[in-house]
């Protein structure tokens, strides 16, 4: 008697154990990313709180930018409507947290994707959205246009950054002398650099294009197209989510292969009508590609004929379109001197 | 099929002149819609910055040296090296009038004279029969010649048709533009007209 009612105890603690350990499993991998936004209606975004050409509300509270596009096109391909994508302002230093606690269901925030992020976090960045890098800005009157002549030069820079090691790695494999100008805040770098107290100014080439604005005379001013150092932006999801973290990832994909096609905003019906195989498949109008996402056939037509390819975000967001004015250069497609370049949809 | 591929294959191994297939309507040369013979070119027009000259970063396997079009961007890219390339904004064929191909410069000219083929006199009579190089000559400072085709590369007398499609399958630049280029090419540079892709 004794001894079943001792057996019953082991059996009950070790379900208790297995439930408890489930529920920490299920507590740490969320697998249902995709079925909890449909169910709830919206895909919920994590974002900057307010970046140029990335992710900025205006006074109406309606957001624009690279970032904001990527996650209204995430909303387009699920819901066919790109209003669904509602926007959560976050901080640096909350982003990685606020993912894992579910409070939104990806992050589009110009975050750099290293193997520690993706490590340590316990999170996913599916694909290199922006390519971003350090590069190099001076007085147009200097007449360079190569990182390889600033040789001698003193050099503006943020303190304590990444950006001040990247420099010196790059003078350094290059046998070229340099001097720092540094300081703690970037404001007072534009600053000693707009009263001459240094050749050049150095930070991510998209920083730089938005600093220049601030500039009394932009146009004085070039960026160099060289690119020194690698960062590249991507969303971020929680791992082991397979299906959100596929679906987030074709988006993508989606987006650029219908640049390298043709694909645009403007010409999707056209598209719908094309007889070459590629065009078909991406669009929906052969195979079901889609369905392999937990989404329609024409998931892909949805985001181009709402958000448009990738080149459309790009010009419309930090391109010719806007005022940063940031050209393609890594960012063009890998045949046409970039190197964006998805996998094929077959 | 296999012939004509064969073909193909023999004429780039020979650094011969490809034109693609499609291009059978494109057979025009020469500026026309939008050029005025005689007009001097207005110094005052600003070029869009981006069709301005300017060094970018594009990564390639062409060896520096070689000339990338792109019609679909209005950008022509002189390869540079260590994914460098020096960057042009220019004018391109017209709807119909575009083209995409391998080809070789295989003449320079300055000041070129302008004889409009007979094909062009037949659409727009109007035009001179003959035309002595000079800053009115619709093919402007300079012009460099592709192949053995109608096509080149040339100046302009429009400075303000850089970045549109108005030509016969030309690609224009700006007098300055096409005075640099033509110091930095010699006969021989390879030419690659890339396309916009098709639906």
């Amino acid at each position: 008697m004794l001894r079943t009612f001792r057996g019953g105890l082991l059996i009950g603690l070790a379900v208790a154990i297995a439930i408890a350990a489930g529920a920490i499993t299920y507590e740490r991998y969320d697998t249902k990313t995709l079925k909890r936004t449909i169910r709830r209606g919206d895909v919920l975004c994590g974002v900057n709180k307010g970046l140029p050409g990335f992710s900025i509300p205006d006074d109406k509270g309606d957001w624009t930018g690279f970032d904001v596009d990527f996650c209204r096109a995430v909303a387009a391909a699920i819901f066919d409507d790109p209003k669904k994508a509602k926007f959560v302002p976050l901080d640096a230093n909350e982003r990685f947290k606020e993912l894992q606690s579910r409070k939104v269901d990806i992050l589009s925030r110009n975050t750099t994707w290293s193997m520690s992020r993706e490590s340590n976090y316990a999170l996913y960045f599916p694909a290199v959205a922006y390519y971003d890098g350090q590069g190099f800005m001076l007085p147009r009157s200097r007449n360079i246009d190569s990182a390889l002549d600033l040789n001698n030069s003193k050099v503006c820079v943020q303190e304590g950054t990444t950006t001040l090691l990247n420099a010196a790695d790059y003078f350094r494999a290059n046998n070229m002398k340099y001097t720092e100008v540094k300081f703690p805040r970037l404001e007072d770098v534009l600053k000693a650099y707009e009263s001459g107290k240094c050749d050049t100014f150095t930070a991510d080439v998209s920083q730089l294009y938005a600093l220049r604005l601030n500039l009394i005379q932009p146009s004085d001013h070039v960026i160099l197209p060289d690119v020194i150092s690698k960062e590249p932006l991507a969303p971020v999801v929680r791992q082991r989510d397979d299906d959100w973290m596929m679906l987030v990832k074709w988006t993508l994909y989606a987006m650029i292969n219908a640049e390298e096609l043709g694909i645009t905003s403007k010409n999707i019906d056209e598209a719908l009508k094309s007889k070459k195989p590629d065009v078909m498949r991406l669009v929906g109008t052969e195979g079901a590609y889609g369905e392999d996402l937990g989404l329609p056939k024409d998931w892909a037509a949805r985001i181009i004929r709402h958000v448009g390819n990738y080149g459309e975000i790009y010009e419309r967001n930090v391109g010719e379109g806007s005022k940063l004015k940031i050209p393609r250069g890594l960012n063009s497609l890998w045949s046409n001197g970039g190197i964006q370049y998805a996998p094929p949809i077959r | 099929m296999t012939k004509f591929r064969h073909l193909i294959w023999t004429l780039i191994a020979t650094g011969g002149l490809i034109l693609s297939a499609s291009q059978s309507q494109a057979q025009m040369r020469q500026p026309d819609v939008g050029d005025q013979p005689g007009l001097l070119p207005d110094e005052s027009v600003e070029l869009d910055p981006q069709f301005r000259k300017t060094a970018v970063l594009y990564r390639t396997n062409e060896p520096p040296g070689t000339i990338i079009i792109s019609t679909q961007d209005r950008h022509l890219y002189l390869v540079q090296g260590n994914g460098r390339a020096l960057r042009y904004g220019i004018g391109v064929g017209r709807e119909g009038f575009q083209w995409q191909g391998l080809l070789n410069i295989t003449r320079k000219a300055e000041w070129p004279d302008w004889t409009p083929p007979p094909e062009m006199i037949a659409r727009q009579p109007y035009l001179p029969r003959f035309m002595a190089g000079g800053p009115g000559n619709p093919l402007g400072a300079r012009a460099m010649y592709l192949g053995t085709t109608v096509y080149r590369i040339h100046g302009t007398n429009r400075p303000d048709t850089i970045g549109t499609a108005v030509s016969s399958g030309c690609f224009r630049l700006v007098n300055g533009d096409v005075a640099d280029l033509y110091e930095r090419v010699p006969v021989g540079t390879k030419v690659i007209v890339r396309q916009k892709p098709e639906l």
